[in-house]
């Protein structure tokens, strides 16, 4: 059972206002450790020099976008078992059936609460204290 | 939460960003210089100002975005072609997002079917079809109709076959260094491999001082886990196998399945400690000067490109977001050491000679540290011109549009650097000035044709840096002013005396008084009540002039003359009858002290000084500025001080040659130089109104306030007296 306390997240969006607003979120989970990224690029090296637990990225970026994050990251030895939550429009179905085949986690729909937000985190790395 | 507030206003400074993004795009896209990532950099904006609507609820916003995206979206997969009207629709569409954008901001309640036309005109684009289905409060969490179940975290261990651990060790010997070989760059690889785990053997390494640079020092051991065969590792270290000690151990109990797979879930979740970090190696890198350099290469270029060419993989700018506020903060902050600077070296001044001189050589370093603070305090807040320049095309094609007139806008130094308080407030005198020379200035196409002229009238827009100011001009190459037109029209409105005798560089200059307009009908585009005598209070604001060309027929220029910053300059103090004034040192060509057979009387005048060749007109600054001996009425001042009081005594006293922006110079006497400093510019239009002739005032080291002299202003005084005083009549 994953520790919120000690739970770290990589947040990748190339706003900040959809990294601050997911950092908000994941506070009021009580998860403190995020980090972010505002590109897959920056967030690919994050992810390999440093311990995670959980990615959630969003999809449109500039230079790496999030499926190719997504790829980058399940074809990195180092990383390719790390959980990963693609943040998607409504209506990115098409999108969705591709990251799963590209092995993502979960998915989630922005604009999302902290609630559905912790229920798609636990729904990957089980149920948190 | 104050802080979804906080999250508000960057949201907001991030939308204005992606706004001007979106309309550079767009602009590139229209003038065809556009290449393919301008279209998906046009589209990232969309999504991104509808994604953060969404987070706040903007729901006008996000279904307006939402459709706006749609189209860019059609666009970017080639099934809706881009031609002319549709770049058109887009512009307009880019501007209903933005006034969409405004409303959110203020607060503003957006009136029913606000952009609804223009919507519609997208819609019709790519087929109407959902209708606006974006914008809705209770909406799924998930998106209906799909069928996906989260993957488990654990459920992802079927990936792959079992790592496997190897024991590694290598120690490079003194050759693999001579030949450039770089260890770390070979662990970076193997690490792409697994993960690795490594330890630096620092024994060998002797004291700092006996540390030769080619030498080998380093060992390291370490343990790699890895799905890789064995054949793979020792492939990746084949090219330094010779030139070190190397050994591979394969640490796999082969036989044992489940205390192997409990391995990689172990590192991966539960590690507290970072495998190797990048810090760590660049540390080890440290110790060993001359691998760095191929560390960072190696990092450098480890990212692969997912979709194929790797070309213009830009690295981001480290920059970080800072409230304008905060650096205000700082520029006063400046503002007030420049002060206290001033006041310590006063004080140094008056020490006794034999005082020890580290002070003063301590004060010198502490003027040149506070110079280079505040230079690299107006370096943050400047920005390229261009941000303001930007928004002039589109602004040139609705009115041409309007007017059905044709004009391109063509702009040049549109990377000079300006303060941002200045940029941000230059926005609407250059839309006013573009919307004159349009309306007013540029003939229609039958028209311009007939007296010789291209069909296509041309708006020039102008950005440089001469001396201590910034120069913007605008410049058109259509009609010209009328000076017959303004002049009567003047005259009727009683702005100007009937019988005074007027140059056309005066007439011109009419057009900037208060309650001038010469747009016979009033026009909805630039006779919306706001004159040209605006746009010179504006610029009168920010400590600049306007000035005024025009060549009938052939067209007409208005130059705004800015100031660099709006805190703190170079000054030059002088002393005229023992009252202290401060001149821009910009402005100063040279001081001197002129003999007597150098300074002509010319009746009528100061007397004005021979100097190499040129002849410089005299001005006694204390009699200009009415401050010498029993003050003469305000209305005569200036033609006073010009027509001679002390015309004879100028010898012995010290003339001050200053130039305006526009050339002009002058020469001002003055009773003493006090030296040169810096001076923080304090305004006092806010107490006293605009002083012509005055820029503002200053603290000077002592305590005491000095007036800035504006030589622009006061060229104008001694040039133009009758100008002056007309002006005067009218405010």
């Amino acid at each position: 059972m994953p520790m919120a306390a000690t739970f770290r997240v990589l947040v990748v969006d190339d706003q900040l206002t959809m990294r601050e607003v997911t950092r908000l979120a994941l506070q009021e989970i009580g998860i403190r450790h995020v980090l972010d990224a505002e590109n897959g690029r920056v967030a690919l090296q994050a992810a390999t020099t440093q311990r995670l637990d959980l990615i959630i990225s969003d999809f449109n970026m500039p230079e790496l976008d999030g499926l190719g994050l997504l790829r980058a990251v399940r074809g990195h030895p180092a990383v390719r078992k790390l959980p990963f939550i693609l943040v998607t429009g409504r209506g990115d179905a098409e999108l969705v059936t591709k990251a799963a085949q590209a092995g993502v986690n979960n998915y989630i729909v922005k604009p999302f609460s902290a609630g559905t937000l912790r229920g798609k985190i636990e729904a990957v790395v089980g149920k948190m204290s | 939460m104050s802080s979804f507030e906080e999250l508000k206003v960057t949201f907001f400074d991030e939308t204005s960003e992606l706004l001007v993004q979106l309309e550079t795009g767009l602009n590139e896209m229209q003038s065809g210089t556009e290449n393919e990532d301008t279209v998906h950099a046009i589209f990232r904006a969309v999504h991104s100002i509808k994604g953060g609507a969404g987070v706040f609820g903007f729901s006008e916003l996000i279904a307006f975005a939402h459709v706006l995206e749609t189209v860019m979206e059609a666009v970017r997969r080639g099934s809706l072609a881009v031609a002319p009207d549709v770049i058109d629709v887009l512009l307009r569409a880019n501007d209903t997002l933005a006034d969409l954008v405004g409303c959110a901001r203020d607060g503003t309640i957006v009136e029913d079917g606000f952009g609804a036309d223009c919507r519609a005109a997208l819609e019709r684009l790519i087929g109407v079809e959902e209708n606006g289905a974006a914008a809705g409060a209770a909406e799924p969490d998930d998106i209906p109709g799909l069928d996906f179940t989260p993957v488990r975290f654990d459920d992802l261990d079927g990936l792959g076959e079992e790592p496997r651990r190897y024991a590694l060790a290598l120690r490079p010997k003194p050759e693999m260094i001579r030949k450039g070989l770089d260890p770390l760059f070979f662990f970076d690889t193997l690490r792409t491999m697994g993960e690795f785990d490594l330890v630096a053997d620092l024994d060998a390494l002797p004291p700092l001082s006996e540390v030769r640079s080619d030498g080998a020092y380093l060992g390291w051991s370490g343990e790699l886990r890895t799905t890789s065969p064995r054949a793979d590792i020792e492939a990746v270290l084949e090219p330094i196998a010779a030139d070190c000690g190397l050994r591979i151990t394969d640490l796999t109990p082969d036989t044992v399945g489940d205390e192997v797979a409990a391995l990689p879930d172990e590192a991966l979740s539960v590690a507290t400690e970072p495998v190797i970090s990048a810090p760590a190696v660049e540390a080890l890198a440290a110790a060993a000067p001359p691998l760095a350099p191929a560390v960072n290469a190696a990092i450098a270029k480890e990212p692969p490109r997912a979709g194929g060419g790797a070309k213009d993989v830009k690295t981001t700018a480290a920059t970080i977001r800072v409230e304008l506020e905060k650096i205000d903060r700082v520029v006063n902050m400046v503002g007030e050491l420049v002060i206290a600077q001033a006041m310590l070296g006063q004080v140094i001044e008056s020490l006794p000679e034999e005082t020890d001189g580290r002070i003063a050589d301590i004060l010198a370093d502490l003027v040149r540290h506070t110079r280079g603070l505040k230079d690299s305090v107006m370096a943050i807040r400047a920005q390229p011109v261009s941000s303001v320049f930007q928004r002039m095309p589109r602004l040139v094609r609705e009115l041409s549009a309007k007017t059905a007139k044709k004009v391109q806008i063509e702009m040049s130094g549109e990377n000079t650097e300006v303060d941002k308080t200045i940029i941000e407030r230059l926005s609407d005198p250059l839309t006013h000035i573009i919307r004159n020379s349009i309306d007013h200035g540029i003939e229609a196409p039958a028209e311009r044709l007939a007296r010789g002229k291209s069909e296509t009238g041309t708006v020039h827009l102008l950005a440089d840096q001469r001396g201590g100011r910034i120069i913007i001009e605008i410049s058109d190459d259509g009609a010209g002013i009328n000076c017959e037109r303004v002049l009567k029209k003047a005259r009727d409105r009683g702005l100007v005396d009937p019988n005074a005798n007027l140059t056309d560089d005066e007439i011109c200059n009419l057009i900037f008084l208060p309650g001038f307009s010469t747009a016979e009908t009033v026009s909805d585009i630039s006779g919306r009540g706001v004159g040209m005598d605006v746009v010179r209070r504006n610029i009168q604001d920010l400590g600049g002039r306007t000035s005024i060309r025009s060549e009938p027929g052939r067209g007409m220029t208005i130059q705004l003359m800015l100031p660099l910053t709006l805190a703190v300059m170079d000054g030059m103090v002088v002393e005229v009858d023992r009252q202290t004034y401060v001149l821009p040192i910009p402005n100063i060509v040279e001081c001197l002290r002129p003999e007597t057979n150098e300074i002509h009387n010319l009746l009528g005048t100061a007397g004005t000084l021979r100097l190499r060749g040129d002849i410089v007109p005299l001005v006694h600054l204390g009699a200009l500025l009415g401050v010498t001996g029993s003050q003469p009425p305000a209305d005569a001042s200036a033609s006073d001080a010009v027509s001679g009081v002390r015309g004879s005594d100028h010898a012995g006293g010290v003339v001050v040659i200053a130039e305006a922006s526009d050339g002009t110079r002058l020469g001002l006497l003055v009773d003493e130089l006090c030296g040169h400093q810096q001076v923080v510019i304090k305004s006092i239009e806010e107490n006293c109104g605009a002083v012509e002739g005055i820029a503002g005032a200053t603290i000077l080291g002592d305590g005491h306030v000095a007036f800035i002299l504006d030589i622009e202003t006061l060229s104008e005084l001694v040039a133009a007296p009758a100008m002056a005083a007309a002006g005067r009549r009218v405010a």
